[in-house]
C-alpha cells in the first residue's frame, strides 16, 4: 500500500510537468486550431537554452527567467515566419508545417548541444531524498512539483482572468465574432505561441533536472500527446487532469505491468489507455462534441 | 484533359485510355527503358541511390493512398512497414520459406495490422484519428518488435540474413544491380495495381470520402467498410516496402522504422503533391536528390568546419524540415502541380492560355 502511495503521489508530481507541457500545447489548438507536432522541441529548445544560461553562472531562478523571455521572444518569431501565413490552410498543411519545423528544430539543438546527456551541475536541488510517512521522494521531484503548480496557477489565471486571456478564449469560441469585436486575431495566435514556448521551455528544464538532458527528451512533446487528447484537446483544465492522469498511470503501470512483461510499457501505456478511451468518448473527456451536417 | 488537335476518339475505350496519344505511349516506353538500362551504364553509387528512391517510392504509396485518396491522416506508416519487413525476415530465416511467399505473408498480415489500427477511424477524424496512427506506431515498434520479436531466436536487436538466403525461383538476389530490378519491377506493377484500383468503384468511393464522409454516407457509400479497405490497401504497400528492404540491406533493425519514418513519407508526398501518384515518385526523388547533393555541397565545406560531417545526420534533417516547410508555404500543390504547369505552358506555346 505504501508502495502505491508512493508512486501515485511521484506519478502527480512528474504528471504535472507534463501537465505544463499539454497546456502550452492546449493553448495552440484552442487558439489557433493548430496541432503543434513540434512541441517536444520547444521543450528541447528551452530545456538547453536554460542549461547554457546555468552553465553561464547565472542563478537558476534568473536562468529560468532569461528561458522564460528568450522562449517568449523564439514564440513569436516562429509565429511570425512559419505560422502567420498558414491560417485558413487544411488541417494537414499546418499539421505537416509543425512536423517539419519538428524536424528543423531537433536538428538544429542536435547540431548546436551534441547527442550526449548533460546534466545541471552542480544540482540545481539538493539530492538528499525527503521522506514524509515512510514515503520517500527525490526533493527535485518535490520542487518541481511546486514550480509546475505555481506556473499552473498564473497560465490558468492569465487565461481566465486577464484582459488577454478572454480576448484568447474570445478568439477561441469563435473568431469572426471575436474579430468584429475588435480583438487582433493574429496578435491572439502570435501570444499563444510565446506562452506555448514558455510553458515547454519550463517543462523541459524541470525534466532535465530530474534525469538529465538529452535529445531524446524531446519525445516529451509525444508523450504529453495523449494527456491532451484524454482531456479533451480544447480544454485547459481537461490538459491539466490529462497531464497529470497520464504520470500516474505511467508509474503505475511501470512497476505493476513492467513485470509481466519484458519492458517498453512505461513508453506506450498512455497511448494505449488513449486509444480505449477515444473508443468511448471520441472527444476526450471534455472535449467539445463537434455535430456535422452536410 | 489536354489532347492535340487531330485526335479523336472512336471507341470508350480509348478515351478511357492512361495514355491516348502517339506521343505520351512514346514517353512512356521511353521511361520503362530508361529505368530497364539504368544498371549497364550507372556506375554502382547511381543504383544504390536509385534504390533508396524506390524504396521511398514503395513506401509512400501507402501513405499516399490514405492521406491523398481517402483523407485519412496517417503518421505511423513506419509500423506496418515494419510489420512486412519483419514478418518477411522471419518467414526466410526461421520457417524456411521461399522469400516470395514470406514476401507475400508480410504483406497480408501488414493488411491486416493495419486495418486493426484503422478500427478506430469508423469513430473519429482529423487529430484524434492522428493519434492513434501514432499509437500504432509506439505500440508495434516500440512495444512488440523491440521487446518481443527483436528476441525471437535469441538475436539481440537486429536480425541478420546470411547473404544467398533471399531466392526468387532459384535466381538469388545478392547484389545492388538484382535489388534495384526486383524493387523496379514491384514498384511499376504497384503504381499500375494503385493507378487501375483509383479507377473503379472503390477508388471512387475512398475520394468520395475524402472530399465529404457525410455526403458520401448520404450517396450510400459503406464508409467504415472503404475506410477499412484503404487501411487494408495501405498496409499491404508497406508490406511490399517492408519485403524489399529485406534483401537490400539484409538486416532489420527497429531504429530503421521509427516515427520520424512516417512522418519522412507524409512530407515526402507533401512536396509531390498530395492526391497525385506521380507525386509519390516526384516527391521521392527530389528528397533522395537533394540529400546525397547534400552530402557533396558538406564534403569541401568540411575542411573549415568539421562538425558540419561528424553531424551530418542533422544537418541532413534540418534540411529536410526546412523543405517541408518551404514547400507549404510557397509551393502548397507540391511538384505534380508544377510538373503539370510546366506541360501546360509548352502544348499551349505561343498562347497564354
Amino acid at each position: 500500500m505504501a508502495i502505491f502511495l508512493e508512486l501515485f503521489l511521484s506519478g502527480i508530481m512528474v504528471g504535472s510537468i507534463y501537465a505544463l507541457v499539454a497546456l502550452g500545447w492546449t493553448l495552440i489548438y484552442k487558439c489557433s486550431g493548430v496541432l503543434n507536432l513540434a512541441m517536444g522541441e520547444l521543450t528541447l529548445i528551452g530545456a538547453y537554452l536554460c542549461l547554457t544560461y546555468y552553465q553561464w553562472g547565472f542563478p537558476f531562478p534568473v536562468a529560468l527567467a532569461c528561458t522564460l523571455v528568450t522562449g517568449f521572444i523564439l514564440g513569436l518569431v516562429t509565429e511570425r515566419l512559419f505560422l502567420r501565413r498558414m491560417i485558413g490552410e487544411s488541417i494537414l498543411a499546418v499539421i505537416m508545417v509543425t512536423a517539419g519545423l519538428s524536424f528543423f528544430f531537433r536538428a538544429l539543438v542536435g547540431f548546436t548541444w551534441g547527442t550526449d546527456t548533460v546534466v545541471f551541475d552542480p544540482p540545481v536541488f539538493p539530492r538528499e531524498p525527503a521522506r514524509f510517512f515512510g514515503m520517500v521522494f527525490g526533493q527535485v521531484y518535490i520542487w518541481s512539483f511546486v514550480a509546475a503548480i505555481v506556473l499552473l496557477v498564473v497560465f490558468v489565471w492569465f487565461f481566465q482572468r486577464s484582459r488577454w486571456g478572454l480576448s484568447m478564449q474570445a478568439t477561441a469560441d469563435d473568431e469572426m465574432a471575436a474579430l468584429s469585436l475588435g480583438v487582433s486575431a493574429k496578435r491572439v495566435y502570435a501570444l499563444a505561441w510565446a506562452i506555448a514556448f514558455m510553458a515547454a521551455g519550463v517543462g523541459g528544464t524541470l525534466l532535465g533536472n530530474i534525469n538529465g538532458l538529452n535529445i531524446s527528451v524531446g519525445y516529451l512533446g509525444l508523450l504529453v500527446l495523449p494527456a491532451v487528447v484524454l482531456g479533451g484537446l480544447n480544454s485547459v483544465p481537461g490538459a491539466i487532469v490529462g497531464g497529470i492522469a497520464i504520470g500516474v498511470l505511467q508509474n503505475l503501470s511501470d512497476v505493476y505491468l513492467g513485470k509481466l512483461t519484458q519492458g517498453g510499457v512505461k513508453e506506450i501505456a498512455p497511448f494505449v489507455f488513449m486509444v480505449i478511451v477515444l473508443l468511448i468518448r471520441p472527444y476526450g473527456l471534455w472535449g467539445w462534441v463537434k455535430i456535422e451536417r452536410v | 484533359m489536354y489532347l492535340p488537335s487531330g485526335v479523336y476518339h472512336e471507341t470508350y475505350g480509348a478515351s478511357h485510355a492512361w495514355w491516348q496519344t502517339g506521343f505520351v505511349r512514346g514517353k512512356m516506353v521511353l521511361l520503362v527503358a530508361f529505368v530497364a538500362t539504368l544498371p549497364l551504364y550507372a556506375n554502382l553509387y547511381v543504383v544504390s541511390v536509385a534504390n533508396i528512391i524506390l524504396y521511398t517510392i514503395l513506401s509512400a504509396l501507402g501513405v499516399q493512398l490514405l492521406i491523398g485518396y481517402c483523407g485519412q491522416i496517417t503518421l505511423g506508416h513506419a509500423a506496418f512497414i515494419a510489420v512486412g519487413a519483419y514478418a518477411t525476415a522471419m518467414g526466410v530465416l526461421f520457417w524456411g520459406l521461399p522469400y516470395p511467399v514470406a514476401a507475400l505473408v508480410g504483406c497480408l498480415l501488414a493488411g491486416v495490422w493495419s486495418v486493426v489500427f484503422g478500427l478506430p477511424s469508423a469513430r473519429i477524424k482529423g487529430f484524434y484519428q492522428i493519434m492513434t496512427t501514432m499509437a500504432a506506431q509506439f505500440i508495434t515498434v516500440d512495444f512488440i518488435i523491440t521487446h518481443y520479436v527483436s528476441r525471437v531466436g535469441g538475436r539481440e536487436h537486429y536480425f541478420s540474413l546470411p547473404p544467398g538466403t533471399i531466392t526468387i525461383a532459384g535466381w538469388p538476389v545478392d547484389s545492388e544491380v538484382k535489388v534495384y530490378y526486383l524493387a523496379s519491377a514491384l514498384t511499376i506493377l504497384s503504381m499500375a495495381a494503385l493507378a487501375n484500383l483509383l479507377r473503379t468503384r472503390v477508388g471512387r468511393a475512398w475520394i468520395a470520402i475524402r472530399d465529404n464522409d457525410i455526403a458520401a454516407e448520404a450517396m450510400g457509400v459503406n464508409v467504415v467498410a472503404y475506410k477499412l479497405l484503404a487501411f487494408f490497401a495501405a498496409g499491404v504497400l508497406a508490406g511490399i516496402a517492408g519485403a524489399v528492404w529485406i534483401p537490400s540491406l539484409l538486416f532489420v533493425s527497429p531504429e530503421h522504422f521509427q516515427l520520424s519514418w512516417g512522418l519522412w513519407l507524409v512530407g515526402v508526398i507533401l512536396i509531390g503533391g498530395i492526391g497525385s501518384l506521380y507525386g509519390v515518385a516526384f516527391g521521392s526523388i527530389f528528397v533522395t536528390g537533394i540529400l546525397e547533393l547534400l552530402k557533396f555541397a558538406v564534403i569541401p565545406l568540411s575542411d573549415v568546419y568539421p562538425a558540419l560531417t561528424e553531424r551530418f545526420l542533422y544537418v541532413k534533417e534540418a534540411a529536410f524540415g526546412l523543405a517541408i516547410v518551404l514547400f507549404l508555404l510557397y509551393e502548397p500543390r507540391g511538384l505534380a502541380y508544377r510538373w503539370q504547369q510546366t506541360k501546360n505552358y509548352f502544348n499551349l506555346w505561343p498562347f497564354a492560355y
